[in-house]
């Protein structure tokens, strides 16, 4: 009975130690406000429990002439399509360091997948569209998550473990590495991140021209 | 032997039979059809292009509308106008693309009704971008013709339009171009000449360099500077009272009731200097409001100088 007691004991501790926990981050603005569309990535301070890489399909769509979603995170060597839901043609191209490419004019879903096998940061633009710009970050740990409109966003599936948590936004005044905050999580206490940034203005190529030419009537 | 006044030229031209109907109206019909047709290749090619349907309205004053010299023959009004512009953009191949399409557009003078118009415009340009990317450099051809009919049939003109254009978006703040354009607009002559003055004064034609730059402040509020350097046919109308020109300075005179019974249209040849400064905010992804400012400082020949100042609110809307 004892040795009944003890196995079923034991068998609890290692559920306990294996079991998941889930970070749930926050970011606001310097005034307070939500912010959406910043990747929040976390990095194991133990590289074994990075193993559980995973690799989603991931797409990126161009809508009514805008990259779909605006900022999108995916794991280090992870392929992205690129399809195109508009009637019309794209041209969708990267200067980035982090990944170089060129879609050639297509329409439709034509366009052959890019696979994304450098960390970093992925300009996206249309060469026929030059308001149209989007994100790819490329991460380097497994686990991360973007934030919706209310600026939250929950990590889960992470082992119990000591974790670096830092963003990264498209606007965001100041270096990802200056936002690493350090977090142990146990499995029944979820870890809370929290972070206040700065925003620069979000200058963009207007979709609609304005009124910048001198002319004689 | 001094020139003699053209007063003399313009009251026997005021009763000159000005139109010759039949003739007219097919070359009205004509011209008409060009921009038709324009659009027309545009719409047989929506399979290849984008379409881009936008709308703007303006309201402006312009405190000399009759280009006059003289204070006393200086007229201001308000206009507000609105135009429909229907646009296909074709890209053709890696670094050009084709723009064809047209506008539709009407504008309306608080008081000098005879100006009241409705114009429709076929465009078709040609644009090559030097590279990949929203800040590569482009240039682009343009040619159109626009047909403008006026309350007073007589300013009733087809536009013939031709220019050259080269841009470059040197950061997400600074947007640079320039443009040459050469202009001709052909209106329906008078009938014949006096002391060697024509009466076709509605017809002009110019060649004009305009140099902008637009700056980003903010997200939503850009700034603009805008110049413009003309020199060809310029059109000046005198009330009638107190103005006149010397014969060897005019290329044509032609009575003008628009602005009044007495008031003549005179064609010189001249310079414009403009300089225009520009705000506009965007109200959301597909529409902007902006407000300008725009002077015109004209030099024409024998010392008739005359200023415009143009202030204009504009809102534009793009589908």
């Amino acid at each position: 009975m004892l040795k009944k007691i003890m196995a079923l004991v034991s068998l609890a501790l290692c559920c306990a130690l294996v079991q998941a926990s889930e970070i749930h981050a926050v970011v606001k603005d310097q005034k307070g406000k939500a912010v959406a569309d910043a990747v929040i990535l976390v990095t194991p301070a133990d590289p074994r429990n990075a193993l559980r890489a995973r690799a989603p399909a991931a797409a990126v769509d161009q809508v009514d002439k805008q990259f779909v979603p605006y900022v999108k995170p995916i794991f280090v060597g992870s392929t992205i399509r690129f399809p195109n839901s508009d009637n019309i043609r794209h041209q969708v191209y990267s200067f980035s360091p982090a990944k170089k490419f060129e879609l050639p004019l297509y329409s439709g879903t034509d366009a052959p997948p890019v696979m994304f096998d450098k960390p970093g940061v992925v300009v996206l633009g249309c060469n026929i569209h030059d308001w149209m710009i989007g994100y790819i970050y490329v991460s380097e740990t497994p686990f991360f998550a973007k934030t919706g409109p209310l600026g939250t966003a929950v990590i889960n599936d992470l082992p119990a473990g000591e974790y670096t948590v830092r963003i990264w936004h498209p606007s965001m005044d100041r270096a990802e590495e200056s936002t690493s905050q350090r977090l142990i999580l146990t499995a029944d206490t979820p870890g809370l991140a929290e972070w206040q940034i700065g925003l620069k203005p979000n200058i963009r190529v207007p979709r609609v021209s304005g009124e910048a030419t001198a002319t004689y009537p | 032997m001094r020139p003699r006044s053209c007063r003399v030229a313009a009251a026997a031209l005021h009763n000159a039979d000005m139109h010759c109907l039949g003739t007219r109206a097919f070359y009205k019909a004509a011209r008409a059809s060009v921009p038709a047709l324009l659009i027309y290749c545009a719409v047989s090619n929506t399979a290849r292009g984008d379409w881009v349907v936008a709308t703007a309205a303006s309201l402006s004053h312009d405190d000399n509308v009759g280009d006059a010299r003289g204070y006393s023959d200086q007229v201001s009004d308000f206009s507000t106008s609105g135009t429909l512009s229907l646009l296909q953009l074709i890209p053709v191949g890696e670094s050009y693309s084709l723009i064809a399409g047209g506008d539709l557009s009407g504008q309306l003078y608080d008081h000098l009704s005879g100006l009241r118009n409705a114009s429709i415009d076929g465009l078709l340009s040609l644009k090559k971008k030097w590279g990949l990317g929203a800040f590569a450099a482009w240039s682009r051809a343009q040619v159109s013709v626009a047909r403008s009919d006026y309350e007073d049939g007589y300013r009733d003109a087809t536009v013939y339009r031709a220019a050259l254009e080269v841009g470059k978006r040197v950061d997400e703040r600074w947007n640079l171009g320039v443009k040459y354009t050469f202009e001709r607009r052909v209106a329906a002559p008078g009938a014949g000449e006096i002391y060697g003055v024509s009466s076709d004064a509605f017809s002009q034609a110019g060649r004009s360099f305009t140099a902008n730059a637009q700056y980003a402040l903010s997200d939503r509020l850009s700034l603009s500077l805008g110049s413009l350097l003309r020199h060809g046919d310029v059109v000046s109308t005198t009330l009638g009272e107190g103005q006149s020109y010397p014969l060897s300075d005019l290329k044509a005179a032609a009575p003008d009731p628009t602005f009044g019974p007495a008031a003549y249209a005179y064609r010189l040849d001249g310079t414009t200097y403009a300089v225009r400064l520009g705000a506009d905010y965007s109200l959301t992804e597909h529409s902007r409001i902006g407000g300008g400012f725009q002077r015109f400082d004209t030099h024409a020949r024998g010392g008739n100088n005359y200023t415009n100042s143009v202030p204009q609110l504009t809102w534009r809307y793009q589908f």
